[in-house]
């Protein structure tokens, strides 16, 4: 006879509905109903947050993806593009004289057409103050920055001159939501409609014109045009999308996502440990229910799909509320931020949900299967002899059962199996420095409470101390595990708070309150004391004055550029345009020096003779350089390998002799490359700085525009607001996802004392019986739950220190710091907090009469 | 019923040169020894021993809950030696059933809960119908919803009689039945116990210390020095 499936899912459902009324199966659906919020709700909030932000990176780039070439776009590329969904706009930029009766200016002409800005909207003032608009200029005009207004003073009305063409001023441009793309040119901006290109003339021949096409569309779209992206890119075509484009973003964003994976999958493993602890309480109650059943004829398969049965209807179960909890809470998480900042999300997708009861079924068969086949092990005899309990599932099995899932788990959500495998066996490691760790300190409190007084006048607290150690010691290997599970507990709460905290406070030191919000560049060399002595008295913090000499790499050790570096860097920027290079003495604030050495005194010529003598023999005399180690890891060079400049009509050889890290989200001016004093000097130069000016301090700026008119003030305020605003945006995500690793540590708490119940019953009764009171018995067991939060507390705290550094320096590339206030509030926070949690949960045992308690040990 | 009124001369359990040895720390413990039985369909049998005699363990054994360590021993015609944990549990299933010392009721289930398990395991579509009838036929048809705790000690036992019976079983075994038992409750479920197995027509193995309950099977066996002894009946003393 054998049960029929049907039969079996019945009498299984049946089963666990009478058991929901039991504390562990309690703890049980908590903790897989948190697994599945937390990583629905992360799975959904990463999903729409990550579209979201790359929305917001695309808006900053003018789409999700930029193609850029000197000439227009041929209509096979079109076609592909739009064949494979993605909406596209053409933008032409170009610099030329726009005039106003006599006054002439220099401008930054950006063409758009009719499906401009694919992101976001454009700041104009259509002469009724400033408003966002989601479109461009409508042909026949154009709208001014205002810094080009003033300087041809045009108001809205006035016919420009552009080229052959007169266009009425409709509009001044405060901000473009892609004005970013934008740093590489100087002067003013100056937008027009597409359709005005052709009358104005100014596309010629042999004319410094780029002809951009911007793409919006999904990521998957992205991603499946990346082979003719990457043929693009090895053609020389400028190939830009979200991701590459702008690393400092970039970077910011890459940190965000795998923050949240970290803390969602903490809140995973702490669910895990909840569910192994509660399986084990679980196992220990259904040890009779199996004899019996044995008794009565069941075989061990039967058993083993009964009760796995049960607790797949529980998982399930589970997953629904779990999935309808991780969705409401991103619904409420994303009504919170929508209504403080002005993104929009995407909808969320399906697969985040799959993917959560996907990790339900994945713990419960990680954390909970070896225990559970216990069960199967039970010998019908137990009906008879009540101790003939089967043996506990082997510590290794079950550590390598739950770790092999985990690891699966890790990998699956970080993508990243070196990742996975590193982070699993360290964690594996630290498991068995802890249980020696906890061995030591749990033989520490035996030893210290066999040393407390016992004589008549040992105060409340000595003897609570002393019993509740006792107690502690008693029961080693279950307090050794509870102390573990406090210590992994209290792991991931200081992990998730250390990263937290080092994030943010990288991200702000690398945007302080005094970060610069101003570029000033085109400085002459004889306006450059003056200039300095304006600033000297209005700026708050300002960088040094860099000299700029423009060059383009025309040789690299000898050889054409493109043929010199590997395919991938062919289109690179840095190749097709001139680059801004430098002269220093000193390595550059915010930059350095990863291999190589700074120029020694002797590399410092004076500024005459020394070029000469380089001139006179080009390739066999060589300037020292320094390279951004970047761009020289893009180009594959290192030290030694020489780069060909060609200044105006002479080239200069530079070897690089070091290479420097730099910050490219410092907002100061940064370069590729940098000369010794004494070469470039005798080129044609001109200076940048970049400095800080509060909003009380901006007429300084009208006052600079007046005093130095040839000078170029380039505001970036709002491309610094738009990084802060991302940042925030981050942050309070961040804040709500260590609630749900908050929510699965305290399952694991209930778990473990739900596990400890009946010992600890029995315990009391015994107390109870030999004649202590209430007020002993709570001291007692606030005791033991203290010496046990201490002790995780300390644990805890050396396992995210140690855990920290690793990860700081193997995947967050932040350097890692000792935190002295970890190993205070651990401890004395963890003592406190057990101890309160545990005495409290704790009251109703307190509260029952001896015989009861002491009728709990061994009851089913 | 008596030797004589076997109507089957097979046995339903049968047990030759059957001995348990245990080992306890370096010692080897012999608990059976060369111990035989026959039990025929319908008998009552009474298995008498003193407390640490090894009733119990040879309880275990003639259910096929443990293995000897010597001998043949078979249940409704199959050596057991020959199947294995799964293959005792299936020859089990539905046809025998258990009462023991201390009920051994879940504390989760209701009284018709409890009836219900080992029908779970048995298939059958009236299965709820009769667990109501064989609890309304123990006296708790008005009790069926009350879970362990609720009940006193004689209704819990009553509750494991009728879930001994539920099946249809043909050979129950009965363990101390009324050991955790006061004596006037003692004696309504020994009354209930032999009037359901009249009813059934069920061969009934019980181990007891109580010559009283002893008295009232058709046969008694000793259990003394690991060995068993037939007992007149005139033998086992009040």
């Amino acid at each position: 006879m054998s049960l029929s499936v049907l039969r079996l899912a019945r009498f299984s459902a049946r089963g666990l509905a009478r058991d929901l009324r039991a504390p562990d199966v309690r703890a049980l659906f908590v903790a897989l109903a948190l697994a599945v919020a937390a990583s629905t709700m992360i799975g959904f909030f990463l999903d729409r947050l990550d579209r979201g932000l790359t929305r917001q990176a695309s808006q900053l780039l003018g789409g999700d993806l930029v193609l850029e070439q000197g000439r227009p776009f041929d209509s096979e590329l079109r076609g592909t593009l739009e064949e494979a969904g993605l909406v596209l706009s053409d933008q032409v930029d170009m610099v030329s004289m726009v005039s106003l009766g006599d006054a002439f200016q220099p401008a930054s002409l950006k063409v758009v057409d009719g499906r401009y800005p694919l992101y976001g909207g454009v700041h104009v003032d259509l002469g009724e103050g400033v408003e966002v608009v989601a479109r461009g200029p409508s042909p026949g005009e154009v709208w001014l920055a205002p810094r080009l207004a003033l300087l041809l003073e045009a108001e809205i009305g006035d016919r420009v001159r552009l080229g052959e063409s007169e266009l009425v001023v409709g509009g001044l441009v405060e901000r473009e939501p892609d004005q970013s793309a934008g740093f590489g040119s100087f002067n003013p901006r100056l937008m027009m409609h597409r359709d005005d290109m052709e009358a104005t003339e100014l596309v010629q021949d042999g004319s410094r014109v780029e002809f951009e096409l911007l793409a919006a569309g999904p990521p998957d779209i992205l991603d499946e045009l990346a082979p003719l992206l990457e043929r693009l890119r090895r053609d020389g075509m400028e190939v830009r999308d979200v991701r590459r484009d702008r690393p400092g973003l970039g970077s910011a964003l890459e940190r965000a996502e795998r923050y949240l994976s970290l803390a969602g999958l903490a809140a995973v493993l702490l669910a895990g440990v909840a569910v192994a602890m509660s399986t084990r309480r679980y196992v220990d109650r259904h040890l009779d229910t199996a004899a019996l059943l044995r008794c009565f004829g069941a075989t061990q398969g039967e058993l083993t799909r009964l009760f796995g049965l049960q607790l797949l209807w529980l998982a399930l179960a589970a997953s629904v509320l779990g999935a309808l909890l991780g969705m409401a809470g991103q619904a409420a998480l994303l009504a919170l931020l929508t209504a403080l900042l002005p993104m929009e999300l995407p909808a969320p997708g399906m697969l985040p949900l799959w993917l959560g009861v996907f990790t339900a079924l994945a713990v419960l068969v990680g954390f909970a299967g070896p225990t559970l086949l216990r069960l199967k092990k039970v010998s019908a005899l137990k009906v008879l002899r009540r101790e003939l309990d089967p043996l506990p599932a082997s510590a290794w099995l079950v550590v390598a059962v739950a770790s092999g899932v985990f690891g699966g788990l890790l990998w699956l959500y970080s993508g990243d199996p070196a990742l996975a495998l590193g982070l699993l066996l360290g964690g594996l490691v630290m498991l068995v420095v802890l249980w020696g760790l906890g061995s030591l300190l749990l033989g520490g409190v035996l030893r210290l409470a066999g040393r407390l007084p016992r004589d008549g006048a040992e105060s409340g607290v000595t003897q609570a101390l002393r019993l509740g150690g006792a107690q502690l010691a008693r029961r080693r290997t279950a307090s050794l595990g509870q102390l573990l599970a406090f210590a992994v507990t209290f792991f991931a709460m200081a992990m998730i708070a250390l990263v937290r905290g080092d994030l943010l406070s990288t991200w702000e030191a690398q945007l302080p309150a005094d970060t610069p919000n101003y570029f000033a560049i085109n400085i002459q060399p004889q306006e450059r004391e003056a200039f300095e002595a304006s600033l000297s008295g209005a700026a708050d913090a300002r960088s040094a004055l860099y000299p700029m000499v423009r060059g383009r790499i025309t040789a690299i050790n000898g050889m054409a550029p493109r043929e010199a570096v590997p395919p991938e860097a062919r289109g690179d920027n840095a190749l097709r345009r001139e680059l801004n290079l430098t002269w220093r003495e000193t390595l550059p604030e915010g930059n350095r020096l990863v291999a190589g050495e700074w120029f020694g005194a002797e590399q410092q010529v004076e500024s005459t003779g020394w070029y000469d003598e380089v001139a006179a023999e080009p390739g066999v005399e060589r300037v020292p350089i320094s390279m951004e180690d970047g761009l020289a890891e893009r180009f594959g060079l290192t030290l030694g390998d020489t780069l060909t400049f060609t200044i105006g009509a002479a080239d200069v050889v530079g070897e690089v002799t070091s290479l420097r890290d730099l910050d490219w989200d410092s907002f100061r001016p940064n370069f590729f490359v940098i000369f010794p004093p004494g070469v470039l000097e005798r080129f044609g130069h001109s200076y940048i700085t970049a400095f800080h000016l509060d909003e009380a301090e901006r007429e300084v700026q009208r006052d600079l525009v007046r005093d130095f008119p040839g000078v170029t003030l380039l505001n970036v305020d709002a491309i610094l607001a738009q990084v802060r605003d991302l940042l925030t945006r981050v942050t309070r995500a961040v804040e709500v996802v260590l609630a749900f690793v908050l929510l699965a540590g305290v399952s694991v708490l209930y778990a473990a004392l739900t596990a400890s119940r009946p010992v600890r019953a029995h315990e009391s009764g015994l107390l109870r019986v030999f004649g202590a009171g209430n007020r002993l018995l709570s001291r007692v067991q606030g005791a033991e739950f203290a010496i046990l939060g201490l002790a995780s507390g300390l644990m805890g705290a050396l396992l995210a220190e140690l855990a920290s550094a690793a990860l700081y320096l193997a995947w967050l590339d932040l350097t890692p710091r000792l935190h002295l206030w970890l190993w205070l509030a651990l401890p004395l926070g963890g003592a406190l907090l057990i101890g309160a949690i545990g005495h409290l949960l704790s009251r109703d045992l307190r509260r029952q009469a001896p015989a009861t308690s002491l009728g709990l040990l061994g009851e089913t | 019923m008596n030797a004589t009124s076997r109507k089957d001369t097979t046995p339903i359990l049968h047990a030759e040169r059957l001995s348990k040895q245990v080992i306890s720390g370096e010692r080897r413990l012999t608990i059976l020894s060369d111990l035989a039985i026959s039990v025929f369909p319908g008998e009552t049998v009474a298995i008498l021993g003193q407390s640490g005699a090894g009733k119990s363990t040879l309880l275990g054994l003639l259910a096929g809950l443990d293995l000897p360590t010597g001998g043949e021993l078979e249940m409704f015609g199959h050596r057991l030696a020959d199947l294995d944990e799964d293959g005792r549990a299936r020859l089990r299933a539905g046809r025998v059933g258990f009462v023991f010392q201390n009920f051994q009721l879940l504390p989760t289930l209701t009284a018709l809960e409890n009836v219900l398990l080992p029908l779970e395991l048995s298939p059958r579509s009236d299965s709820e119908q009769r667990a109501r009838e064989w609890l309304t036929r123990v006296g708790l048809g008005e009790r069926l919803d009350h879970l362990p705790k609720q009940l006193s000690g004689g209704e819990q036992q009553r509750v494991a009689l009728a879930r001994a019976f539920v099946t249809g079983a043909e050979l129950v075994f009965a363990d101390e039945p009324t050991g955790n038992l006061d004596p006037d409750t003692g004696e309504r479920i020994i009354d209930a116990l032999f009037s359901l197995n009249r009813e059934a027509g069920t061969t009934l193995v019980l181990v007891t210390h109580d010559h009283a309950l002893a008295r009232r099977c058709d046969r008694c066996l000793r259990l003394e020095h690991g060995r068993l002894a037939e007992m007149h009946l005139d033998e086992v003393s009040a």
